[in-house]
């Protein structure tokens, strides 16, 4: 190709061919990296997080920390405290910290396929926002983790599926006594007999029916009759001349002498006004009769004393008389 | 016994000249690399050689390179992205297509084209001008060879495959974004994530320097290899096909430890 030294005036423009390739390919080159770093986010202002797991398996430098699918941060650095606990920190650009406030979740979810993921939950975006800097706990949840509890509880599952499907469990004997129900359904009883177990205990139930039906005809007769009755009665109670009737006249009686009997306790009452008065003077003659009473007291006193001096006076005349022995004195 | 020890002897020979080759090689990338942070290198003849080699190496290839990488990149990026959906993968599609060709396929191919191309032409070229004693007369002349012919080819090519593989690589992420989300702007977003999870820092320079080692291995190991031919018109065959097993053999050396230093 370059055997003979080709003179440069040879070839057209090869200055400025050159000297565009270098220059695009420069040009090229400093975008590109600035563009890397631009989405590296050198450019851009962020804060930080720090996510405290016990076991931080699958996660990586770089990884998304993703909001509702999203990404929103990614992380930056892992290290280990003294404790044995992984401290992952995750930048997150200003402008999507919006999404994370104090009540957020953090979770680390690992699937069967695919790498670890971290994921962010905020319920209430009303709350306030997560300062810079802040430290939350990562749950983690694995799904390969619960695989070996889950394989145990589903053998349980299959070993009770197992025993109700052998030929003689009771599943399959109770649908060998429902089956012989519905046979028996299909008898001329229909239900009856399947319910009772045979057509005698059937046909005992539909005799007993039958007399039910034939005493509910007789009742129906006699409560005819207890109508019939009813009539009767209420034309003696209410009719024409019946015993209301009469029960009323009785009333009226009562009432008029209910009023003589009112009358009787107005004069009644008049007496006792009377009786009230005649009270009254009682009272005076009492007084009256304790100041009587007083000088009766003298009196006696006074009769007491003539008594005695007629006593005396007896008493001497029967000494100076003692032959007269039935002396009578008359008292005054 | 005589011809155990005939064996042995050939065998320890074949193995010092190998080693002294290899030594040469390195030797002379060294060399190549200090002169070219060396200012006084520059003047209007070492530029016009650069000039030439870059527009040999890399302009004129340019066009149809290009479109080889647009259209084997479009291919790849819908196996991996069509494949990563019948998986349930989406979501690694674009990491993994990225991954794939800007950070190993793309660079490595680049590398390979120019090898091919520009790295045969340079060897046969190296080597007919040591058998015609070019070289020994620009010595005598008081020319450096080594300064005014080797050493900007070195750099010459250097630039060609790096500025290759920006071009191709730049244009790889913009065909990925198209494949993956489609003609539309609304997923620069999601875009700019996976391309920040790929290009870390340690990406970035690993990818750098696979790329500079490429383009010396490219220019310096076919210059070796010409200089290295006995002075034998029959030796000239013999020295190209030598210097691009080597050639070979380098680059896959390097693309193995550049994986080795980002995954391991």
């Amino acid at each position: 190709m370059e055997r003979a030294p080709v003179p440069a005036t040879l070839i057209r423009n090869l200055e400025f061919k050159v000297g565009l390739l270098l220059v695009g390919t420069l040009v090229l080159a400093l975008a590109f990296l600035a563009y890397v770093l631009h989405v590296r986010g050198v450019f851009e202002p962020s804060q930080e997080l720090i996510l405290v797991a016990d076991d931080a398996e699958g996660v990586s430098v770089g990884m998304p920390l993703s909001f509702s699918g999203f990404p929103i941060g990614r992380v930056s650095r892992l290290d280990l405290t003294d404790q044995g606990q992984v401290r992952v920190h995750v930048a997150v650009p200003l402008k999507s910290a919006r999404w994370l406030r104090e009540s957020s979740r953090f979770t680390l979810e690992k699937g069967l396929v695919g790498g670890a993921k971290i994921r962010a939950f905020s319920t209430n975006l009303a709350d306030p926002p997560l300062p810079d800097g802040a430290e939350r706990s990562l749950l983690t949840g694995d799904a390969t983790q619960e695989i070996p509890v889950l394989v145990a509880k589903v053998k349980a599952i299959l070993a009770n599926v197992e025993a109700m499907t052998a030929g003689d469990s009771s599943i399959n004997r109770a649908l060998a006594h429902a089956d012989t129900i519905s046979g028996r359904m299909a008898g001329e009883y229909g239900v009856l007999e399947g319910v009772l177990g045979g057509p005698d205990k059937a046909r005992k139930i539909v005799d007993a029916l039958d007399r039910a039906n034939s005493l509910l005809a007789n009742l129906n007769g006699v409560s005819l009759k207890v109508d019939q009755m009813l009539v009767k009665a209420d034309q003696r109670v209410f009719g024409a001349g019946g015993t209301m009737d009469r029960t009323d006249q009785s009333l009226a009686q009562v009432n008029a002498i209910l009023a003589d009997v009112r009358e009787s306790l107005g004069k009644a009452d008049a007496i006792l006004r009377e009786a009230q008065a005649a009270a009254a003077n009682v009272n005076a003659i009492t007084a009256d009769v304790k100041g009587a009473t007083t000088d009766l007291a003298s009196l006696r006193a006074e009769v007491d004393e003539s008594l005695r001096k007629v006593n005396h006076l007896i008493n001497e005349i029967n000494r100076k008389w003692p032959f007269a022995r039935d002396v009578e004195l008359k008292l005054p | 016994m005589q011809s155990v020890h005939q064996f042995l002897t050939r065998v320890g020979a074949g193995f010092i000249g190998w080693l002294k080759s290899w030594r040469g090689i390195l030797r002379f990338a060294a060399q190549a690399a200090v002169e070219a942070f060396t200012p006084a290198l520059y003047n209007s003849a070492t530029r016009s050689v650069v000039q030439k080699q870059i527009y040999f190496t890399a302009w004129q290839i340019l066009p149809g390179f290009t479109l080889f990488a647009a259209v084997l990149s479009y291919v790849l990026i819908q196996i991996v992205v069509t494949t990563a959906r019948d998986f349930g993968l989406s979501d690694y599609a674009l990491e993994v297509s990225i991954r794939v060709l800007v950070l190993e396929l793309l660079p490595l191919l680049t590398a390979l084209f120019v090898a091919l191309r520009s790295g045969a032409a340079i060897n046969t070229e190296v080597a007919l001008m040591n058998i015609n004693n070019e070289i020994r007369a620009l010595e005598e002349a008081g020319v450096d060879p080594m300064r005014f012919e080797f050493t900007p080819r070195v750099i010459g090519g250097a630039i060609s495959v790096f500025a290759l593989t920006a071009l191709t690589s730049v244009l790889a992420l913009i065909l990925a974004y198209l494949a993956v989300y489609g003609f539309q702007l609304w997923s620069l977003p999601d875009f700019n994530r996976v391309m920040g999870q790929v290009f870390t820092p340690a990406a970035f320079v690993i990818l750098s320097l696979k790329s500079l080692a490429f383009g010396l291995a490219v220019t310096v190991i076919p210059i070796r290899a010409g200089l290295e031919a006995p002075r034998m018109m029959f030796f000239a065959p013999i020295a190209v096909l030598r210097g691009m097993v080597r050639l070979f053999f380098v680059l896959m050396i390097i693309e193995v430890a550049s994986l080795a230093l980002a995954y391991i």
